[in-house]
């Protein structure tokens, strides 16, 4: 599995790929905001996008829904990361598409659990 | 300020460090400043808006700081460079959010601006606040039988 993580903070892509490699994914590329990752997503087969939420240029949801919009990528499981725990955040990110997220702090245990979920979602709906 | 606010903080912070850290820290006594200084050699501080406003601070010694980004990245350091502000805005950003998911169980609703970190000890700060700071006192140890303590400070109004 090829996992794209994006983050505008360096420790927090690095934090998100120690979580990764403790359960078993080592395959990981790296973007620092929407933009990079879109650019990436055209020449690369990613399986699986873990997006932070705020991000300067482009922010987690407005990455989201272009990707959601793309025949070409809508179908690879796109997972929000955000320290945003409330409510009226992850109903934002469920309307747009999400197929799933998950609130830091956050264990192995729980991301494997996140990204299982995620890939279910986008199987069940055909992709 | 409500003493009830105090524990969404308590909780939050015991949760970061139990999950990102494995560490059970504690509480000590918490404490009112009345001065708006910064309570260590480096400290994240997020501005907060919505219901109320005003901020959250969290603040580490060097010690206590080089020892929560070895647990963090597996990474040794010794000096306050570029990952380490980095670390320390983005263990401010989840502490506070994770409070604010619990302040919302007490029906008061924050957002948060983006957090900015400075070194440096005792520096004057603005809490934007006139409300005397609360500021709660985290104790763990980092090894060797050592002990250092983290400060989590707010005021809101």
């Amino acid at each position: 599995m090829k996992v794209l993580v994006v983050d505008d903070f360096a420790t927090m892509r690095k934090i998100v790929k120690n979580v990764l490699k403790q359960i078993n994914i080592d395959n990981v590329m790296e973007a620092e905001n929407g933009k990079q990752a879109l650019n990436l997503l055209k020449s690369e087969k990613i399986d699986l996008i873990i997006s932070d939420w705020i991000m300067p240029e482009m922010t987690g949801i407005e990455f989201l829904k272009v990707c959601k919009s793309d025949e070409t990528i809508k179908n690879i499981p796109f997972i929000m990361v955000t320290a945003e725990a409330q409510k009226d955040s992850v109903v934002e990110a469920i309307k747009s598409g999400v197929d799933n997220y998950i609130v830091k702090p956050f264990t192995p245990e729980k991301l494997r659990e996140t990204i299982e979920r995620a890939k279910a979602k986008v199987s069940a709906q055909g992709g | 300020m409500d003493v009830k606010y105090i524990n969404p903080f308590l909780i939050a912070t015991q949760k970061v460090f139990k999950t990102m850290f494995n560490i059970d820290i504690s509480m000590t006594k918490p404490l009112l400043k009345q001065e708006r200084t910064t309570s260590g050699d480096i400290t994240g501080i997020m501005g907060l808006s919505g219901d109320k406003k005003g901020a959250v601070a969290v603040s580490f010694s060097k010690k206590g700081v080089f020892f929560i980004y070895n647990a963090l990245m597996g990474d040794g350091c010794n000096e306050l460079g570029p990952e380490v502000i980095d670390a320390i805005g983005e263990l401010t950003n989840i502490i506070s959010g994770q409070a604010r998911k619990e302040l919302e169980r007490v029906g008061l609703n924050l957002k948060a601006a983006i957090p900015i970190v400075i070194k440096g000890d005792k520096l004057e700060t603005s809490f934007i606040t006139k409300l005397p700071i609360v500021s709660l006192p985290f104790s763990f140890p980092v090894g060797n039988g050592d002990k250092e303590t983290m400060y989590v400070d707010f005021s809101f109004e």
